[in-house]
């Protein structure tokens, strides 16, 4: 479904992501790992469309991210860092005005818009000023909004940061439940959350893939995912300090 | 002396049927008239489904304080200009004025307002989306990137409109209307013009209900398109042959620097609020988005300050050519539609906008 090969991005000088590749395949939830500045926000972004990538090749659903953006746009729900909204607007007006803009108008947009609403427990803060939300239904109204067009990919960067415990627990119930219908690709710093909910996990460090595949293979070297992410980063930490 | 104002428009249509232009003239127009055409189709199909960013892009301006404070300032401004200009025109003696509109629009004192106006609303457009990062979401979403631009500035340009509007109450008393004369409708044309009018009222009203049909918005549309033309084939008509006709007012002053007056101001206000949406899509802080703009319209308004000698030297005429204040002086407010500065406002606006697509378009890259 996302098919990721040599994906290099330069800001200037700096390399933030540098040769990338991986496969997700179709009806995964797949766990996007690593430190602080490792290039997981740089990769989701190119994936969406936000920024080109200086080299490399991304297809989402066998569409080139590079030639036909529109028409991948059209096959992901992206929900970026930090979820930026409008403040001024309703919950209920916001995703009716991003269902807009995602091409469902009429009586199906305001199904779509119920449905997510629901699926997301939004439905008593429906219409509420999103300024005066708390963080949490914030992220709410962000997933609410990438569902919208109900899209067969799902890129989900950092989607329980800052969340209480319960509504950690609250939005890994609904990941795993999406899982069944959407390819997702989401982005954590928790290791625990891949385990819980994802099939499979891509440590990436330095702008390299560290370590790619299902967590059973990972689970069977007899070692926690966080034991050989400490592990990992130490190496490559140690590796340049030697070098 | 009265001033009918059918009399000059049957004027114009008498002069544009008494020039003959050469068939080379005729080719250029019709191939001309073509590219655009074809050109407003494919805009007008990409607005069309990007149609709920310019509703949003529009309404937005309705829930920021700015606008607001901008509505006062700007009339609080225009309505002492009226009330100096009505001074002007009702006193005795030598000191009135000719040209009500020039006395209100080519004043220092709203050319000093003005400036303020477009950066202020431009400001926001695209500044503000970076700074708190809802960019991101708008350039994901499956949109290309002049469809972006163009709702947004569409949306600036059509508050634009509406803070002129109440401007238009003043007009009665500036142009001293008679009342007006209402007529029952008597003729076949009457009756196709309001049927017009019907079905364009009707197809505007079928664009405001929410959650509608595409199907419905669509053929709304339709009817907006087809009462128009229905409208004005009958309005022509009935205005040409018909003895008695709907409306019928008279004016003292001359009605068509009205006209001309609002036209440039419109098209002014399109070249200011492009500059200004240019500036906003390359800052990240607002404030210094407007300062920045407003620098930049200083160039085009400066004539408003400082007044040249105006002795038809090189100088003068090179400044002539960029300053706003300058052809509304000169030709806007008196009634005169002069080309060199529509086209001027018009070429700047459309590559203004061109420059915001591609620098838009360059954020990706970087």
């Amino acid at each position: 479904m996302i098919h990721v090969k040599n994906l290099t991005k330069y800001y200037g000088d700096f390399l933030a992501v540098g040769g990338v590749s991986f496969d997700v395949l179709k009806g995964q939830v797949v766990g996007f790992l690593g430190p602080n500045g490792a290039g997981k926000s740089t990769t989701m972004r190119i994936l969406a469309g936000f920024l080109t990538a200086t080299s490399g090749q991304v297809t989402i659903d066998g569409i080139d991210v590079f030639w036909d953006p529109v028409a991948v746009r059209r096959r992901i729900g992206y929900m970026p860092e930090s979820c930026p909204l409008y403040p001024e607007m309703r919950v209920v007006e916001y995703l009716t005005f991003r269902a807009g803009i995602k091409g469902i108008h009429g009586s199906l947009r305001a199904k779509r818009v119920d449905e997510c609403l629901n699926r997301c427990w939004l439905g008593e803060v429906r219409s509420q000023i999103i300024g005066t939300l708390s963080k949490g239904y914030r992220q709410r109204v962000g997933l609410a909004d990438s569902l919208l067009a109900d899209p067969a990919v799902l890129i989900l960067d950092e989607p329980t940061a800052g969340l209480d415990p319960t509504q950690i627990r609250e939005t890994r119930k609904l990941i795993r439940e999406l899982g069944t219908r959407h390819t997702i690709l989401l982005s954590t710093h928790i290791l625990s959350e891949v385990e819980m909910t994802c099939d499979q996990a891509i440590i990436i460090n330095r702008g390299k893939v560290a370590l790619a595949g299902p967590l059973e293979d990972l689970r069977s070297k007899n070692q926690t995912l966080e034991e050989m992410f400490i592990k990992l980063v130490d190496r490559e930490e140690s590796a340049l300090a030697g070098g | 002396m009265i001033f009918p104002v059918g009399d000059f428009i049957m004027q114009e249509i008498a002069f544009i049927e008494s020039t003959q232009p050469s068939v080379f003239a005729k080719i250029i127009a019709i191939a001309l008239g073509a590219v655009i055409f074809v050109v407003a189709c494919y805009l007008a199909h990409g607005l069309y489904n990007a149609r709920t960013l310019l509703r949003r892009e529009f309404s937005a301006y309705f829930l920021s304080p700015i606008a607001y404070v901008l509505f006062v300032v700007f009339l609080a401004v225009t309505g002492y200009l009226f009330h100096r200009t009505f001074d002007l025109l009702t006193t005795a003696g030598p000191k009135g004025t000719e040209f009500p509109m020039q006395a209100m629009f080519a004043d220092e004192r709203f050319w000093l307002v003005f400036l303020f106006i477009p950066p202020i609303l431009t400001m926001r457009l695209f500044a503000e989306e970076r700074s708190t990062g809802t960019l991101e979401m708008l350039m994901t979403a499956p949109l290309l990137d002049w469809q972006v631009v163009l709702c947004k500035y569409l949306g600036c340009l059509g508050f634009y409109v509406v803070l002129w509007l109440p401007t238009l109450c003043y007009l009665p008393a500036l142009l001293g209307w008679h009342a007006l004369e209402l007529h029952a409708p008597s003729g076949f044309a009457s009756f196709v013009f309001l049927l017009g009018v019907f079905i364009f009222i009707a197809g505007v009203a079928l664009q405001f209900p929410l959650n509608l049909e595409p199907f419905w918005r669509l053929s709304g549309l339709l009817m907006v398109v087809s009462g128009l033309v229905i409208g004005i084939l009958g309005g022509m008509y009935h205005f040409q042959s018909d003895g008695l006709h709907l409306i019928n007012f008279q004016s003292e002053i001359d009605p068509l620097p009205v006209l001309s007056t609002y036209l440039g101001m419109f098209l002014a206000g399109a070249m200011f609020l492009s500059i200004g949406i240019l500036v906003s899509s390359l800052v990240k802080d607002q404030m210094v988005s407007a300062l920045i703009a407003m620098g930049l319209s200083l160039l085009f308004l400066v004539a408003g300050f400082w007044r040249p000698e105006q002795d038809g030297g090189l100088f003068y005429r090179t400044l002539y050519f960029f300053s706003v204040p300058l052809h509304f002086e000169r030709s806007f407010t008196r009634g005169i539609f002069d080309t060199r500065p529509i086209i001027l406002y018009v070429s700047t606006a459309f590559f203004c906008l061109f420059l915001t697509v591609r620098s838009l378009e360059s954020r990706r890259w970087r």
